[in-house]
């Protein structure tokens, strides 16, 4: 009820705030340009994901100065923590990286995130930057227009630094404009006070703008104009490190149980770096003035004496953090397990429907159907392909084609919350059904059920398997493997597209013979599949090591499919299949359509 | 398996009378209608693809080809039925 109101409310004292003192409204639209430009600058190496930036993360997170290395310069590259922030999260979760390697690129990015304070600090307020960003926006909405995905992405690119650096401009003549009939400087305080009520001040405004950069900005902007003094403006910084861990969390909520331990671990090394710095506010501050004076700093320039604060603080957390990663890692994993909260429930078998033995099977059935319905959800979501995609008429090969990256989910979790309970409990009523007085035909059909419900639970534990080496190799770069991975997601979405209309349309006498062509489709793949890999060894395009895993994949794929078409077979009613009888192809009359699809002598 | 199952339901319509033999038939008929009416629809949809979507025109070509031989199977069923039925017609009238 609150949160409906919580979007009309913000806007309308958003509103009410920019009628009534106008000298805020450049200040806002600093914030708002500033904002915008990191969500282009998202999109736009959201458009790279899958290629280099992703190869590049797998192969440097091997060694822990390799991750801070890496954290550090992709932060500077990119000028987002949280970005970074959130593909290692991604990544963690769809285990390409270890927890120790994902938490060495998080202290990475950290320190790497003070460099955007240099760059502010040193070029931010002394240049114009608003004659760059003209130019940037006029080639970058150019850019934006071309058909091509990587030369939009490059446009988002450099809208976003256009956008950035307007943003820099419009809150540096906020500030000047604010200042005229607002003095935040009357408000300043001294001491632990003024370092405890700063710092929390910090980790508001990062926490409502959703980025310590844009939270940094604002500090020095006002440090610039005399709005805030030094010290206070060093709390606001501490803050802005705490702040951006919050954005994390929200990451974490979303994110499986490798996620949310790397959430947990950026918040407790926020939380020691902004103690640490709170703690040696004073010590650090001498530091700065003596490093200042080595580096050729002036004693009055206090936007670079910010710049070095940050840096200072940021390495001192990370220093004092990395001995202890490996026992951070092993505390996490102990504490963050996965608990059952959202187990799947039944919906259409309870006590009352074991009357009667005909109520008792069309229970069973639609519990059956529910059950391979969760399992549709969760095996497109193993494939990377959203379960809408799967129930439009799509394109799939092309929807395939445009998988930039591998869905990050548990399908352990998955497996135990959607599948495994509602299976539990189709068979325990099953087993309660048939301790009462029952027909012959009730029993057989329910036997079949249960088979059905097994053959569902073997195909979701299939996906298990498939999914680790579709992580790793699914967005390879050597489009060989790419091509293989991407014949085997199409083959499966198309199966499961398939049998999901079979399921929705009314049963006729040959809903059950359309099965034969899904059997038939499946060996033909695996065939051409296996063919092909024979090929590539033969003509070394594919190691004999990535081949064996492709073929196990296959493997995997032949096995789901075979099992989602026996449970689908044993779902559609009794009549349909009776019917169907005299027409089912046998086995080997489908054998002998491969052979002549192939080529070969019947 | 198959066979043993095939000679069951062949021996269950030998047991049966002409009338239950004559309905089997009718609903074999049905079915063989039935396919024939997807056949026609896949046929218009291979039509559409075969230019557009080579994969999804080679997926419908497939059913297609087991739409055919399921057909043959049926065809070839209703013969087998239909020479018994007249088989056991012509002792039936022998025997008068």
């Amino acid at each position: 009820m609150l949160r409906r109101f919580t979007l009309p409310l913000v806007l309308l004292f958003l509103a009410y705030v920019l009628w009534v003192g106008s000298e805020f409204m450049e200040l806002a639209l600093g914030v708002a340009f500033f904002i915008f430009g990191m969500i282009c600058l998202e999109d736009g190496f959201k458009t790279f994901a899958g290629g280099a930036l992703e190869t590049l993360l797998q192969n440097s997170t091997n060694r822990l100065w390799k991750s801070l290395l890496l954290g550090f310069t992709s932060t500077t590259l990119m000028q987002s923590s949280t970005l970074v922030s959130l593909i290692t999260i991604s990544f963690v979760s769809s285990e390409m990286i270890a927890l120790a390697g994902g938490i060495g690129i998080i202290l990475g990015a950290n320190i790497g995130t003070s460099t955007g304070a240099w760059l502010i600090a040193g070029l931010g307020l002394k240049v114009d930057i608003a004659s760059y960003a003209m130019p940037m926006l006029v080639f970058g909405v150019l850019l934006l227009m071309q058909k091509s995905k990587i030369i939009k992405g490059v446009g988002n690119l450099v809208l976003g630094v256009g956008f950035l650096f307007f943003g820099i401009h419009f809150m540096k003549e906020g500030f000047t404009a604010f200042q005229l009939g607002f003095d935040l400087s009357t408000y300043s305080m001294t001491g632990v006070y003024g370092v405890l009520l700063f710092t929390l001040i910090g980790t508001l405004i990062t926490f409502v703008m959703q980025s310590s950069h844009a939270t940094l900005l604002i500090v020095i902007a006002a440090l610039a104009v005399g709005q805030v003094s030094y010290e206070n403006a060093l709390a606001l910084s501490i803050g802005a490190s705490l702040g951006s861990a919050i954005s994390a969390v929200i990451a974490g909520f979303a994110a499986n149980l490798g996620g949310k331990r790397l959430a947990a671990a950026q918040v407790l090394f926020s939380l020691v770096t902004t103690l640490l710095a709170m703690l040696l506010i004073n010590p650090l501050m001498q530091l700065v003035d003596w490093m200042s004076s080595c580096l050729g700093i002036g004693a009055e320039d206090y936007l670079l004496k910010l710049a070095l604060f940050q840096t200072l603080f940021r390495v001192l957390g990370a220093v004092v953090f990395m001995p202890f990663i490996s026992q951070v890692e092993s505390f996490l994993i102990k504490v963050i397990r996965f608990v059952p909260k959202s187990i799947e429930q039944p919906i259409y078998i309870y006590p009352e429907v074991l009357e009667t033995p005909s109520t008792v099977v069309a229970a069973v059935r639609k519990e059956v159907q529910h059950l391979f319905d969760n399992a549709f959800g969760l095996l497109a979501s193993g494939l990377s392909l959203k379960r809408s995609t799967l129930e439009s008429e799509e394109s799939l090969s092309a929807a395939v084609k445009a998988t930039r990256r591998i869905f990050p989910i548990d399908v352990e979790n998955a497996y135990e919350e959607k599948i495994k309970s509602l299976h539990s409990e189709i068979i325990a009523f099953i087993s309660e059904a048939q301790m009462r007085e029952s027909t012959r035909a009730a029993t057989e059909e329910l036997y079949v059920l249960r088979q059905a419900s097994r053959d569902i639970v073997s195909a979701v534990k299939g996906m298990k398997h498939l999914h680790n080496n579709l992580s790793r190799y699914g967005l390879s770069a050597n489009l060989a493997v790419r091509d293989r991975y991407d014949q085997i997601r199409l083959q499966l979405a198309r199966l499961l597209r398939e049998l999901q209309v079979l399921l929705a349309e009314e049963p006729t006498s040959t809903t059950a013979l359309a099965l034969d062509s899904l059997r038939l489709s499946v060996q033909k793949a695996s065939r051409t599949m296996t063919d092909e890999l024979d090929e590539m060894i033969r003509y070394r395009r594919l190691t004999a090591n990535i081949a064996t895993s492709i073929m196990n994949d296959e493997n995997y794929v032949t096995d789901i499919a075979n099992n989602l078409i026996s449970a689908v077979h044993a779902l559609l009613t009794k009549e349909a299949q009776e019917t169907a009888e005299s027409f089912n192809l046998d086995d080997v009359e489908i054998q002998q359509l491969i052979d002549k699809e192939a080529g070969l002598p019947l | 398996m198959k066979a043993k199952k095939l000679l069951a339901l062949l021996s269950q319509f030998l047991d049966a009378d002409s009338k239950t033999q004559q309905e089997e038939i009718k609903s074999i008929r049905t079915v063989l209608k039935e396919l024939k009416n997807k056949e026609r629809d896949l046929r218009a949809k291979l039509a559409d693809k075969i230019d557009t979507d080579p994969e999804d025109a080679e997926a419908l070509q497939l059913k297609l080809d087991v739409i055919y031989a399921q057909r043959r199977k049926g065809v070839m069923k209703v013969h087998a039925l239909k020479r018994h039925l007249q088989t056991s017609e012509n002792t039936e009238t022998k025997s008068d």
